[in-house]
């Protein structure tokens, strides 16, 4: 009996523990993204603690200052654009690869998703100078191209894994039943990886929302996409308004996040590679 | 085996003709793989042209001093890069900053992941979407936030002059240490999600077996669990500091100049100096650690793909 309790006690104690330190570990990971929001709100002419009065007067100061607003709305412009791109190009080859068991799909699947593992930068000095012997330079086209070689991996790795999770069933009862393959497509395959084609661009837009690494090297006056004009209004000035931004920014992530997990949920999210 | 074999004959099923069939076509399509492969073209051609391309072309311009000539084959960058003492000092920066950063993600992310995968239950949801959230956020905003946490005015130092802890502001920002901060608050949810998905594989039975045997909880985890999924830390610290490596705002935001690492020097290079083929060197080194840590993953997943 005694040595029951003590067992029980011994799991019991690094539980709380445990539990303890979980709660430690997302106050850690949350804090920052709370303090902004604090100061957003603010409605001191800098940023300064702790936060007496509140106020909008810094989301005011978004629609004065354009900036800001018009690289928001030039970046999900880009995002879109570069998302749509992708599955394009990218929908096919995942469709192809997700079928395939042969070593030169597995070769092909791993190049798809190469530019994930190259450091941005590097990429992004790379590609300024490439599509600028091109006479494509500092314009919407480039940074379409160089939004689009990053959103490639997303919609493939999301629209592959959602396709092999189906599995061929459906589609070979379609087969014996006698539909051809274009029905199969059209009828079957298309709405089963219907949501899996929509969440690997809300991901491909979210990741190009925030990549600063490769828009940065594209920037100019009418190609300016928000985390370079973050960037830059940052560097200069200290006050709320770049929290405002942020809070924006972070509230648009939140509604494509719950979109996301409504229609194919997170788990392919979180998978590592 | 012969015998399940024998009795599957035995009873064919319409469904089971319609396997075979299916298993045919297949295998004649297998024959025609490479043509069953060219919805693959557009991809790699597009892949070939802005991805491959750009950083072939950034090697040359690595190797290739220009003069009105028209210049001529040179290491001259990469001499400089690994014999100035500046500049080795910076790769080195470069790499120690991103292993100290892997190695305490991986301390504070393990217990999370185990927490996720053996306690968390219906919570489960909950945590992933706290773990992914901080990541649809801005880095921007995220490493903005640590200025406001760590700022002379900051929360932090508003609190301890509160407490009457401090009497004068502490210089929290602008040092090495805000920088690790800052990088392994970014990081750390890579870790997190790649070791839970290797945990969540660990078999519980084996847990449950070590303690049937007389192991107490911490010799069961130090000696079954924590073994079980190291390949789950070692894919997320590759992940961890791939993505170190390659990082500037966090150095550039929250370094202040005290820590300055190849990124950081790149963009300097690009913005202040426009030296092309310097710039382009020192992302050649970044991809050379890139490429190492890939190969490294690809070792470790062909090693998991033996022992399955």
């Amino acid at each position: 009996m005694r040595v029951h309790v003590l067992r029980r006690m011994e799991r019991g104690v690094p539980r709380v523990l445990l539990l303890g330190y979980v709660l430690v570990f997302f106050v850690f990971l949350l804090a920052p993204i709370f303090f902004v929001v604090l100061v957003s709100l603010s409605d001191a002419a800098f940023v300064t603690f702790p936060v007496t009065d509140f106020s909008l007067r810094w989301y005011y100061r978004l629609l004065e200052y354009t900036p800001l607003l018009a690289s928001l709305w030039f970046s999900l412009k880009l995002a879109a654009a570069s998302a749509i791109l992708a599955a394009v190009i990218g929908v096919p080859a995942a469709l192809a690869l997700a079928r395939s068991t042969s070593r030169a799909a597995d070769v092909v699947s791993t190049f798809l998703l190469a530019p994930l593992s190259i450091p941005m930068i590097l990429l992004g000095v790379a590609l300024l100078y490439n599509l600028s012997a091109i006479g494509l330079g500092l314009s919407f086209a480039s940074l379409l191209i160089a939004h689009a070689v990053v959103s490639i991996p997303y919609v493939v790795r999301t629209v592959v894994a959602v396709y092999r999770s189906i599995g061929r069933d459906y589609e070979e009862s379609a087969a014996i039943l006698g539909a051809s393959n274009r029905q199969i497509f059209t009828y079957i395959t298309l709405p089963l990886i219907g949501s899996g084609i929509f969440s690997g661009m809300l991901f491909a837009i979210l990741i190009s929302l925030d990549n600063l690494s490769l828009s940065l090297f594209f920037g100019s006056a009418q190609t300016n996409t928000l985390p370079v004009a973050m960037l830059s209004y940052l560097q200069n000035q200290f006050d709320p308004a770049i929290a405002a931004i942020g809070t924006v920014q972070m509230a648009i992530a939140f509604v494509v996040l719950l979109v996301i997990e409504r229609t194919v949920g997170l788990e392919y999210m979180s998978s590592p590679s | 085996m012969k015998m399940s074999d024998r009795v599957q004959s035995a009873n064919i099923t319409p469904a089971h003709a319609a396997a075979a069939v299916l298993a045919q076509a297949n295998a004649r399509s297998g024959v025609h793989s490479a043509r069953g492969l060219l919805p693959v073209l557009p991809a790699v051609i597009f892949l070939l042209l802005f991805f491959v391309a750009p950083l072939v072309q950034n090697g040359t311009h690595s190797i290739w001093l220009p003069s009105p000539e028209g210049g001529r084959f040179s290491v001259e960058y990469y001499a400089k890069l690994f014999s100035d003492s500046y500049y080795v000092t910076v790769i080195g920066q470069t790499i120690l900053l991103s292993v100290i950063v892997t190695a305490i993600c991986a301390v504070l992310g393990y217990p999370v992941a185990y927490f996720m995968v053996r306690h968390a239950g219906r919570w489960n949801g909950l945590i992933i979407f706290l773990l992914v959230a901080p990541l649809l956020t801005s880095i921007i905003m995220r490493t903005f936030g640590w200025s406001v946490i760590l700022g002379r005015n900051g929360v932090l130092n508003s609190a301890l002059l509160g407490l009457g802890l401090i009497e004068r502001p502490l210089r929290l920002l602008q040092g090495p240490s805000s920088v690790v901060i800052g990088l392994v608050h970014v990081l750390v949810p890579f870790m997190v999600i790649s070791i839970a998905a290797v945990l969540k594989g660990v078999d519980q039975r084996l847990e449950e077996a070590a303690e049937l045997l007389g192991a107490g909880r911490l010799r069961t985890f130090r000696e079954v669990t924590l073994p079980l999924s190291l390949d789950g830390v070692a894919t997320g610290s590759i992940v961890v500091f791939m993505l170190a490596n390659g990082s500037f705002l966090t150095m550039l935001l929250l370094g202040g100049g005290s820590v300055v690492t190849l990124p950081l020097l790149i963009y300097q290079q690009f913005l202040l100096v426009q030296n092309l083929g310097f710039a382009a060197a020192m992302g050649n080194v970044l991809l050379a650690l890139a490429v190492f840590s890939l190969f490294l993953q690809l070792r470790l997943i062909r090693r998991q793909g033996v022992q399955r």
